[in-house]
C-alpha cells in the first residue's frame, strides 16, 4: 500500500521523518518496500485557466489561449482541452520533471509560449492521454503549482494479509500512534438537510452482507477534483476521474472502507442484495460481461417490479449505474460483505479490485457511517455551494458485537519467555484501542472492531510483544532430553549423507535436477510413464513429475557436452521420483573414460568401471554388492543387470540402450538407478588371522553363455565353511579350448580360525568343489 | 700367485658378476689361493709357518679388497638405478575425477551442522502433498488470503499414485494434491508421528508457480526448524536464530526480529542477520510460536489414528527460509538458473572445500 506522507501527517502530527518512519513501521510488522520523494514542481510551472481553444487550419494540434496571470498562447495536441478548464502550464525556462527545459518556440507557424501538461509530464501519474484537469478556480492564475504541491513522500508498505485495518492512511496512523504518538481521530461533519430518501434497501442474505448503508446527496455538480487531491490520488496509485468518483476513492484510501457511488437516477426503487441465479449476467465497470452462479453475491436494482443486477458485491460495480459527468444525485453504498464470499467471487472472476482486496482481508464492520460522512464532507468541500446531503440514511446492521478474549499476562510471559510487567502489557493493548476489563487475570480483552484478526489469546500476546518491542525479548537456548520416540529419526537422512560422501570420494559430481519432466522426455529415455500430472502446467516441458532419476542425468550429459564442458562425466543425483508413490532414488552416470589420458594413457570407462565404482561405494559402506543379469527397458539388453545390495534387489546397472543413445544423440553412457533406502549393513568383529591360509587355484571350463555369477555360486556353495576368499584371476578363450567354451581361473583361500589346515583337509575341500563343478556339467581344466 | 696383480684385477672389476668370478678364481674351493693353501701340508713346519702367514695375509688383503670393491660397485649400481628411476615430478598425475556436492547441498550441510550442534535431528518429508498437510493443517484454510502468498502447482487427482500420510496411510481424500509450497507440512507430519519434547530441522525442495528467471526459481530448497515442549518460548527461538547467525557470520553476528504474519505461527516474526562483511541486513525468513490451530490439527489427526492428544498444553517455535539466497549472496552468483536449470560442470566444480 502506498501511503502519502503529508496525508498521514494529518492524522499523526508527530509522525517522524519518512526515513525514520520505516524503522517504526518495521517494528510494528509493516515492511517498507520503497520511499519515493515527490518533489515540488519547478517554479516555472504555474496554474493557468484556459480561455479559449482554437483550431489551427490543416493541423491536428490546436491553439490554447490561457490566463496565466497574463494572457499567453500555447499549441497543444491534447484532446481534452476546452475553455474554462484549469491546467498546469510550464512556462519557457521551466524544467520538467524529466529534465527537459522549455523555451518559447514556433509550432505550425504559431508562437507557443510553453506547454500545457499531462499527469505524466508532471510526473504525478502515468496518464498521458490528455491534460491534467483542475477546477478553474483552483489557484489564482499564474501561481506556481508548487504552492498546492509542496515536496512530499510516498512510503510503499507491504501489509500482511491479516492486517486489513492498516490498509488506509488513518489505519496506518492508528497503528503507529500506539507507539506513543497523538492520533487525530477523523470526525467528518457534512452539512445535512432533512430531505427524504428516494430509495429502499433489502438484504436477502444477511450472512453474505451483514451491514449495508445507503446515503443520499443531491444538487451535485461533477467536475475535476482539487489540485492537492488529484496529486494524492495519483501518489496512492489511483487515477483521478471526477469529484464524485474521487471522493469515494479518497475516503476509502483514508479510512479503509470501500465505497461505491451510484448515480441515483439508475437505482429505481432501491437496492436488493442477493445471491446470483445460475447463468445470470452483468457488464461490469471495466466493460466485461460476466456470468455468475449461486455462490456469488450481487447488488441488484428494483424498478417497476423488475430486478436487475447492478454490481458484484464487494468487488466491482456495473456500468449501468455508474457515476457520469452529469450526475447530480448520488446513492452512496458503504457496506460489509463476507470475506470468504468476496474472495471466492473475485477469484472465480479473476478480478482483484481495491474493494475486493480489502473486503477479503476484513474491513471494519463499524466504519461505514464514518466513511459515508467523510465522502459527503469531501463532496461538499470540493464543490462549494449547493450540494445537499440527506440527514438520514439507510443502515441495515446484522453485525454482532465482538466477544472478549481471556488474556493472562502470565501466559504471555510464558510464551514469549519474558518478564514483562502486567501493567505494561495491559497498557500496550489499551494503546491499540483494546478494551481491558477485570481486576486480575484472566482479563477480558475486547478488540476494536477494525481488528478483525484478533481471535485467540496468542493474538493478544503478539500485540503485547509488538508494542513493547521484539527487541526486548530475551535470548535463551533450551536444553532437554527428547522423548524416546524421537531418537534415531535422522537415520534415513544420515544414511543418504554417508552414501553421498562415498560417491563424492570416488569422484562423482552431484547434480540437482527438477522434480518435473514431460511425457516426451520420459518416453525418449524409456522411463516409466508418468502417474502425476500438473493441473496447471507452466510449460510444455514441465507437465508431469519424474518417474526416474537417470533421464535428468542424461539431460545433464547432453547439455554439458553441448556447452563444451569437459569430462570426465561421473554424475549422481539423489532425488525423489513419483511412480505408484513417492520414493527416493540414487542415479549415477558414467560416460567417457574414468580417468582421462593426458601425456600417458588414462583409465578406461565402461560397464566394469561403473560397476567397480559402485562396488567400491558398497565396500565403503560395509555392504555386499552383486549384479545378476536382467533386462531393463532403458538399458542395453546384453549389458544390464539387477543390483543386489546386502542381498536385496535395489535397482539396475548397465549401458544406456544404443537405440536411445542414437535417438537422443548421446554418447555411450553407463547408468545406475537404485531405490533408497539401501538395506543397512551390519558390522561384526572377526578376529584377525592367526594361522596360515591354504591356497589353491582352479580353472573351470564352461560354455560361453554361463555367467561368472553362476560358477561363483557353485564354488561358494561347495567349498565349505573354511573358504575364506574366492577371486577370479583369468578368463581365457581359445586353443586348446573348443570354440564356444571359456575358462575361468580362480584363487581359493582356505583358513581355519583355530589351527593350521592340513594339506589333506584342503585337498578334500577341493575334491568337493571339483565334484560340484562336474555335477553341474562343467569341466575342470588341468 | 701374484697378490698385487690379483688386487689390481679386483680394483678394476666393473660389475658384481666380474667381482664374483674373481672371488671364485682366487678364493673359491679351487681358487688359486685355496690351491696354495692346500700345499702347506707338504712343507716343513718352519716353512709352513712362514708360508701360512704370507698366504693368510694375502687372503685377508684379497677379502678386504673384494668387500670394498663390492660395496663400491653396489653404491654405483644404486646411484645408476636412482638416476634411471628419476621422474619429472612436475608432469601432471593421473586425472582421477574429483567429486563434489552440489552447491546447494553444501550450504544445506553447513546449516544442518549448526542445528545438529544444538541437538536437532534432521528429517525429511514428501514433495507431493495433500492440501491438508500443506495448507489446512498449518492453519491456512481454503478461504485464507495467505494462500495467495504462495502460488501453487496443483496436481491432477492422481489415479495411479498414492499420497501417504505419516503412517503410510492413503491421504488422497484430504483435499487436492499439490507440490508442497513450503517445508511446513512436515511440522504436522512429524508431530502426528512423534511426541514432544523434540528438536528437528527439515531440509527439502519446495515449489512455487513462478516463471524462472535470474532471480526466481519455481523449485528451491527450504530449511524448516521446529522445537516443541512444555515450555518452549519465543526467547528460545531468538536463541536458536542467534546461534544460526553466529554459525554463518561469526561471533559478531547480529539478529533482528520484527513482527510479521504467517498463518502457522502466533506471535510471528521475520528475522534478519547482520552481514558485517557487506554492512547490510539480510532478510532471511519467517518464524514464530506454533499456532494453536496447528497443534489442534495434529491432535485431531492423532486422535483419529488412536493416539493420545500429546500436544495439549505444549508450546513450540518454528522457522523456515529459502537457502539459495545465502549461496547467491555469499559467492556473488548472478543467476539462480545456474543451480538447477543448467547443472554445468564448470559451475558445480567451483565449489569445493
Amino acid at each position: 500500500m502506498r501511503i502519502v506522507y503529508s496525508w498521514l501527517k494529518e492524522f499523526l502530527p508527530e509522525a517522524p521523518a519518512p526515513e525514520r518512519l520505516e524503522e517504526l513501521l518495521a517494528g510494528l510488522g509493516h515492511e517498507t518496500e520503497t520511499i519515493d520523494r515527490l518533489p515540488a514542481p519547478d517554479a516555472g510551472i504555474v496554474f493557468a485557466r484556459v480561455l479559449a481553444v482554437e483550431p489551427i487550419p490543416g493541423a491536428e494540434v490546436r491553439k490554447l489561449v490561457l490566463d496565466a496571470g497574463r494572457e499567453v498562447q500555447v499549441v497543444s495536441g491534447a484532446p481534452n482541452a476546452r475553455a474554462g478548464m484549469g491546467v498546469a502550464l510550464a512556462l519557457p525556462g521551466a524544467v520538467l520533471p524529466g529534465g527537459l527545459e522549455l523555451s518559447a518556440r514556433k509550432i505550425q507557424g504559431l508562437e507557443s509560449y510553453g506547454m500545457a501538461l499531462s499527469a505524466k509530464e508532471l510526473a504525478v501519474g502515468e496518464y498521458a492521454g490528455g491534460l491534467m484537469e483542475f477546477p478553474e478556480d483552483a489557484l489564482p492564475p499564474g501561481t506556481p503549482l508548487a504552492e498546492a504541491w509542496p515536496e512530499d513522500w510516498v512510503v510503499e508498505v507491504e501489509i500482511t494479509p491479516n492486517r486489513a485495518d492498516v490498509l488506509s492512511v488513518y489505519g496506518t496512523a492508528r497503528d503507529l500512534a500506539a507507539l506513543g504518538m497523538t492520533l487525530v481521530h477523523p470526525d467528518p461533519r457534512p452539512r445535512t438537510t432533512p430531505i427524504p430518501l428516494p430509495f429502499q434497501v433489502w438484504i436477502d442474505d444477511p450472512k453474505g452482507c451483514d451491514r449495508f448503508t445507503l446515503s443520499y446527496a443531491r444538487n451535485l455538480r461533477n467536475g475535476p477534483s482539487p489540485l492537492a487531491v488529484q496529486r494524492r490520488l495519483y501518489a496512492a496509485g489511483m487515477r483521478p476521474i471526477s469529484r464524485i468518483v474521487d471522493a469515494s476513492n479518497y475516503a476509502m484510501l483514508e479510512l479503509g472502507n470501500p465505497i461505491h457511488a451510484y448515480d441515483a437516477r439508475f437505482i429505481g426503487e432501491g437496492i436488493r442484495v442477493r445471491r446470483a441465479r445460475k447463468g445470470e449476467r452483468l457488464v461490469t465497470l471495466d466493460g466485461v460481461e460476466r456470468e455468475f452462479d449461486g455462490r456469488d453475491l450481487l447488488i441488484t436494482v428494483e424498478h417497476g417490479g423488475h430486478n436487475t443486477p447492478e454490481g458484484i458485491a464487494g468487488v466491482m460495480g456495473g456500468s449501468h449505474g455508474e457515476v457520469r459527468e452529469d450526475t447530480a444525485e448520488v446513492a452512496l453504498e458503504v457496506a460489509h460483505f463476507d470475506p470468504v464470499s468476496v474472495r471466492g467471487t473475485a477469484k472465480r472472476q479473476g478480478l482483484k479490485t481495491e474493494a475486493s482486496y480489502r473486503f477479503e482481508r476484513g474491513v471494519d464492520p463499524d466504519g461505514q457511517v464514518r466513511a459515508a460522512l467523510r465522502f459527503m464532507e469531501l463532496v461538499q468541500q470540493w464543490q462549494g455551494e449547493g450540494a445537499e446531503v440527506a440527514e438520514g440514511r439507510i443502515d441495515l446492521n446484522h453485525t454482532r458485537p465482538r466477544e472478549p478474549i481471556a488474556f493472562r499476562p502470565s501466559y504471555a510471559n510464558r510464551l514469549i519467555g519474558a518478564g514483562f510487567a502486567e501493567a505494561e502489557q495491559l497498557e500496550a493493548l489499551e494503546r491499540l484501542g483494546f478494551r481491558v476489563e477485570g481486576r486480575a487475570e484472566p482479563y477480558r480483552v475486547t478488540a476494536p472492531t477494525h481488528r478483525m484478526d484478533m481471535e485467540i489469546e496468542e493474538d493478544l500476546v503478539e500485540e503485547v510483544a509488538r508494542i513493547i518491542g521484539y527487541d526486548k525479548i530475551p535470548v535463551t537456548l533450551p536444553s532437554f532430553f527428547p522423548a524416546p520416540d524421537n531418537l534415531g529419526v535422522d537415520e534415513p537422512f544420515e544414511a543418504k549423507q554417508r552414501l553421498k560422501r562415498a560417491l563424492v570420494g570416488l569422484g562423482f559430481q552431484e547434480v540437482v535436477n527438477y522434480s518435473w519432466t514431460s511425457p516426451e522426455e520420459l518416453s525418449l529415455y524409456r522411463a516409466p510413464a508418468p502417474t502425476v500430472a500438473f493441473a496447471n502446467p507452466q510449460a510444455s516441458d514441465r507437465t508431469h513429475l519424474r518417474t526416474a532419476v537417470y533421464p535428468g542425468l542424461l539431460h545433464n550429459l547432453k547439455t554439458n557436452l553441448a556447452q563444451g564442458e569437459e569430462g570426465p562425466f561421473l554424475l549422481f543425483e539423489i532425488g525423489n521420483v513419483f511412480n505408484e508413490s513417492e520414493t527416493t532414488r540414487l542415479g549415477m552416470l558414467l560416460s567417457g573414460e574414468t580417468v582421462p589420458g593426458l601425456w600417458q594413457p588414462g583409465l578406461a570407462g565402461g560397464f566394469y568401471a561403473l560397476k567397480g565404482l559402485l562396488e567400491s561405494a558398497a565396500a565403503h559402506l560395509g555392504a555386499t554388492l552383486r549384479v545378476e543379469k536382467e533386462g531393463f527397458a532403458h538399458l542395453h539388453p546384453g549389458v544390464s543387470g539387477a543390483v543386489y545390495w546386502n542381498g536385496r534387489k535395489v535397482g539396475s546397472i548397465g549401458q544406456l540402450h544404443p537405440a536411445i543413445a542414437a535417438q537422443a544423440e548421446l554418447p555411450t553412457a553407463y547408468l545406475v538407478e537404485l531405490e533408497l533406502p539401501l538395506p543397512a549393513s551390519q558390522t561384526r568383529f572377526k578376529d584377525v588371522a592367526k594361522y596360515p591360509a591354504s591356497l589353491r587355484d582352479l580353472a573351470v571350463v564352461v560354455p560361453e553363455g554361463v555367467p561368472y555369477g553362476e560358477v561363483e555360486r557353485i564354488l561358494r556353495a561347495s567349498a565349505g565353511e573354511h573358504l575364506e576368499s574366492l577371486q577370479i584371476f583369468d578368463v581365457y578363450r581359445g586353443s586348446p579350448l573348443e570354440p564356444g567354451q571359456k575358462s575361468m581361473a580362480f584363487h581359493l583361500s582356505f583358513r581355519h580360525e583355530g589351527r593350521t589346515l592340513t594339506d589333506a583337509e584342503t585337498d578334500g575341500y577341493m575334491q568337493n568343489v571339483i565334484g560340484a563343478i562336474e555335477e553341474a556339467g562343467y569341466a575342470i581344466r588341468r | 700367485m701374484d697378490t698385487d696383480a690379483a688386487l689390481k684385477q679386483i680394483e678394476a672389476a666393473q660389475s658384481l658378476e666380474a667381482l664374483q668370478s674373481l672371488k671364485v678364481q682366487y678364493l673359491g674351493k679351487n681358487g688359486l689361493l685355496t690351491q696354495q693353501m692346500k700345499t702347506l701340508g707338504s712343507l716343513s713346519p718352519e716353512e709352513r709357518k712362514e708360508r701360512g702367514r704370507q698366504l693368510n695375509e694375502a687372503k685377508s688383503r684379497l677379502e678386504g679388497a673384494l668387500e670394498a670393491r663390492e660395496a663400491a660397485l653396489r653404491e654405483k649400481a644404486l646411484q645408476e638405478q636412482l638416476e634411471k628411476e628419476a621422474l619429472d615430478v612436475s608432469l601432471p598425475g593421473y586425472a582421477f575425477p574429483s567429486g563434489g556436492l552440489h552447491l546447494i547441498s553444501q550450504i544445506q550441510q553447513e546449516l544442518l551442522d549448526i542445528f545438529r550442534s544444538m541437538g536437532h535431528s534432521v528429517v525429511e518429508g514428501p514433495e507431493v502433498e495433500s492440501e491438508f498437510f500443506n495448507f489446512d493443517g498449518v492453519n491456512m484454510p481454503e478461504w485464507h488470503p495467505a494462500r495467495d502468498m504462495q502460488d501453487t502447482f496443483w496436481l491432477q487427482k492422481p489415479e495411479h499414485f498414492t499420497i501417504r500420510g505419516p503412517f503410510g496411510e492413503d491421504v488422497g481424500d484430504l483435499g487436492g494434491a499439490l507440490l508442497r509450497t513450503h517445508t511446513s507440512p512436515m511440522q504436522v507430519r512429524y508431530m502426528i508421528q512423534h511426541t514432544p519434547p523434540f528438536k528437528i530441522v527439515v531440509p527439502g525442495r519446495v515449489f512455487r508457480y513462478e516463471q524462472t528467471d535470474a532471480s526466481h526459481e519455481a523449485m528451491f530448497f527450504q530449511l524448516e526448524g521446529l522445537v516443541v515442549g512444555p515450555d518452549i518460548t519465543m526467547a528460545d527461538l531468538k536463541g536458536a536464530i542467534t546461534e544460526l547467525a553466529r554459525g554463518l557470520f561469526g561471533a559478531e553476528a547480529k539478529v533482528r526480529f520484527q513482527p510479521t504474519f504467517f498463518p502457522f505461527v502466533e506471535p510471528g516474526a521475520q528475522f534478519a542477520m547482520w552481514w558485517a562483511e557487506r554492512e547490510r541486513w539480510l532478510e532471511l525468513g519467517g518464524s514464530g510460536m506454533v499456532h494453536p490451530n496447528v497443534f489442534k490439527a495434529v491432535n485431531d489427526y492423532r486422535e483419529k489414528m488412536g493416539l493420545p492428544r500429546a500436544y495439549e498444553g505444549m508450546t513450540g517455535w518454528a522457522f523456515g527460509f529459502g537457502i539459495e539466497r545465502l549461496a547467491l549472496l555469499r559467492y556473488g552468483i548472478p543467476d539462480i538458473r545456474y543451480f538447477y536449470q543448467q547443472n554445468r560442470l564448470s559451475f558445480l566444480r567451483q565449489f569445493r572445500n
